[in-house]
């Protein structure tokens, strides 16, 4: 019998030998697919069956069941400008997303996503999501964060396409459904470790399969990204305890750069303690924040949008009030919770120019196209995950032809990982799990929350610093491979870790506020030209004085050390004729 | 001389399966002896762990009958790494 593979694994510490213990023996089944994804929430599961209905061989490999993603969390809905309840225009869209995102979104990205999104709409009405409907059938659009009419003119714009408050369970139950109609091979409670990299090009991922313990390489020449946000790496949030980043990790430990991840969104309305949040559904209908004085405190901040500006302007003006005093209804003291993050992993590589790795990308949460910049508006996330989990299939459809012979793989590709993985099943250092999770935890919510000084986020580098060379002394009480939670927890308690570095020192290198970064000591946004004033006859700023580009940050696993470049920011439309591009301006509500 | 019950049948069955299975794909056959012949050490009596395993059997079976899966191999620590 060929045993080709069992021949070659010999490196450092790994040898065949064959008659140990099965204990200690990591069996490696090797699939070959014309596509992998990882992630199976919104954009995942798009992804997935746009492969499959393109003819690709597809691989969905998951650590949840793909209803249990937390897509299945999203109340609001869907932004697009379909023009049901008035006049609508998806350039308009198109301006309030740019500004949404502090001109730090990129421009072409945003006309893709904002022109493709009545036809998205309309697609999941086909597959058969159930929107809530007007007196005339049509589809009932409701007032967001964020919108208006005619370029912020004409007032407050409802473009939200909702199922009442469970647009997110409603778009993931429909996209499950109609993923079933596709012969996409699921790969459910498999934990993907890590990407198998060689060459500088992605031929594939390595998994564990947490049922029986089995290592699955998953050979292939497209591999897409749809794990999600890294909300756990904040003590008070509202994400599901599975949103750990492992995505963005799996990127950074590939040597790849994660993109503007110190943009962490912090939804106004969460609860405190409770975990959840109020939709922002119900400022959409109307419903309205008011101070202990009984007075609709947002007037002052914003007085055009009120309590429907943009989440990170709502944010800030609860925090003043709770400064000063002046409780608001729903008592979130200082932890006001964490929604989505905002931005992750991207994958372009730059020398000083944009490189493409071949066979890898990234879509949803985890993926940074990027849309929504600085600053998520509410309801475009939903929007992002359908738009972009399509257009990942489509590119992937363009560039490659299914069964494509595969590029010979190393026979122990995967090695580092499953050394990582044996090194934590057997950890016997001092520390649990839990306490350095906390510890994290703690250090994040208190250095890198809504408002940030310099000092603090030194600090908080520092600590967090501190935190990382503690995961070397874990301990871990688990030694079995069948259904091992704790090392499952490990593992992903290492990636928030990586999610976690990169955030907070990008926010401690980034000196001004924008968006959803806020800088007590910076309090301004720095551009190339300081756009309060007329432009005449100033000069424009040089690359490295001004903020008004994208961090790229790469971690070095072992040290945690974390290192920081930056790229430009993307500022023309696909078509100008079709739609110019918005220069930018000051941000107010 | 006994002759086998229905549920050891089942799994003589099962065996007899997966080495058909096996049979073009590299590296399956010596686990799938090893897995068993460790297996067999478990009481007759033992009825819901040996039921346990055969359902996940049957689907580790299928996992090995899809056209995408293609070899198996192994990585293991050596002696002087082992603690």
């Amino acid at each position: 019998i060929c045993l080709s593979v069992q021949n070659k694994c010999e490196l450092n510490k790994y040898s065949i030998n064959e008659g140990k213990a099965i204990s200690t023996q990591y069996p490696v089944v090797d699939h070959e697919f014309d596509a992998v994804v990882v992630g199976a929430g919104g954009a995942g599961l798009r992804a997935a069956f746009g492969l499959s209905e393109a003819g690709f061989n597809t691989a969905c490999v998951t650590k949840l069941f793909p209803t249990r993603s937390h897509t299945v969390a999203a109340q609001g809905g869907i932004n697009a400008a379909l023009g049901n309840m008035e006049e609508d225009d998806w350039r308009w869209h198109f301006y309030d997303t740019v500004k949404g995102s502090d001109w730090l979104g990129d421009q072409d990205a945003i006309h893709y996503m904002t022109e493709q999104a009545p036809a998205a709409v309309v697609e999941l009405e086909n597959f058969g999501m159930p929107f809530s409907r007007t007196e005339e059938g049509r589809i009932y659009q409701r007032a967001f964060g964020g919108q208006s009419l005619k370029f912020g003119k004409g007032g407050q714009a409802h473009r939200c396409c909702c199922v009442a408050d469970r647009t997110g369970h409603s778009l993931l139950h429909t996209l499950y459904g109609r993923s079933l109609r596709y012969d996409t091979s699921y790969f459910v409670e498999y934990f993907a470790l890590d990407l198998l990299m060689e060459d500088g090009e992605c031929k594939g991922v390595i998994a564990l399969c947490m049922e029986d313990g089995s290592i699955h390489r998953f050979r292939a020449k497209n591999t897409v990204i749809a794990t999600g946000g890294y909300g756990r790496t904040y003590f008070s949030c509202t994400s599901a305890h599975t949103s750990t980043g492992d995505g963005n990790a799996m990127v950074t430990r590939a040597g790849l750069p994660c993109q503007d991840l110190e943009f962490v969104q912090f939804h106004p309305t969460g609860i405190y303690g409770a975990g959840c949040l109020i939709t922002e559904g119900c400022r959409g209908e109307g419903g309205i924040l008011i101070n202990s004085e009984g007075e609709r405190f947002m007037e002052r901040y914003a007085p055009n949008a009120k309590d429907l500006a943009s989440r990170d302007v709502v944010s800030r003006s609860m925090t003043i009030e709770l400064r000063e005093g002046r409780y608001n209804i729903l008592n979130l003291y200082y932890n006001i919770n964490l929604l989505f993050c905002a931005q992750n992993t991207v994958i372009t590589h730059k020398d000083g120019e944009d490189t493409v790795v071949p066979g890898l990308y990234a879509c949803g949460e985890s993926g940074c196209a990027s849309v929504h910049g600085a600053n998520r508006l509410g309801a475009n996330s939903l929007l992002d995950l359908v738009v972009f989990g399509r257009a990942c299939a489509l590119t992937i459809a363009e560039t490659d032809t299914p069964g494509e012979k595969l590029s010979p793989l190393k026979p122990n590709a995967g090695e580092a990982s499953v050394a990582n993985m044996d090194k934590i099943r057997f950890a016997n250092g001092s520390t649990r799990t839990s306490e350095i999770r906390l510890n994290m935890q703690k250090t994040m919510q208190s250095h890198a929350a809504v408002f940030r000084t310099g000092d603090t986020l030194k600090e908080g580098c520092d600590k967090m610093d501190s935190v990382y060379k503690s995961l070397d002394d874990i301990k871990t009480f688990d030694r079995g491979i069948v259904w091992n939670t704790d090392l499952v927890e490990t593992l992903e308690l290492q990636n928030l870790m990586l999610n976690g570095v990169q955030t907070i020192v990008s926010a401690e290198a980034r000196t001004e506020s924008r968006g959803a970064h806020a800088r007590e000591d910076f309090k301004d946004r720095v551009d190339e030209y300081d756009y309060s004033k007329s432009l005449q006859g100033q000069v424009k700023k040089p690359f490295e004085q001004h903020w008004r580009k994208h961090t790229l940050s790469y971690v070095d696993p072992k040290t945690g050390k974390v290192t920081l470049e930056y790229r430009p920011v993307i500022d023309n439309s696909l078509n100008a004729e079709e739609c110019a591009a918005i220069p930018p301006a000051i941000r107010s509500y | 001389m006994a002759r086998h019950s229905k549920l050891q049948k089942q799994v003589l069955s099962l065996y007899r399966q997966f080495l058909r299975a096996a049979q073009d794909k590299p590296g399956f056959i010596p686990r799938i002896r090893d897995e068993f012949r460790v297996s067999a050490a478990i009481k007759k009596t033992d009825v819901m762990h040996i039921e346990y395993l055969y359902r996940r059997g049957q689907r580790q079976l299928e996992l090995l009958k899809d056209v995408n899966t293609k070899q198996l191999g192994s990585f293991s620590k050596s002696k002087e790494d082992s603690s």
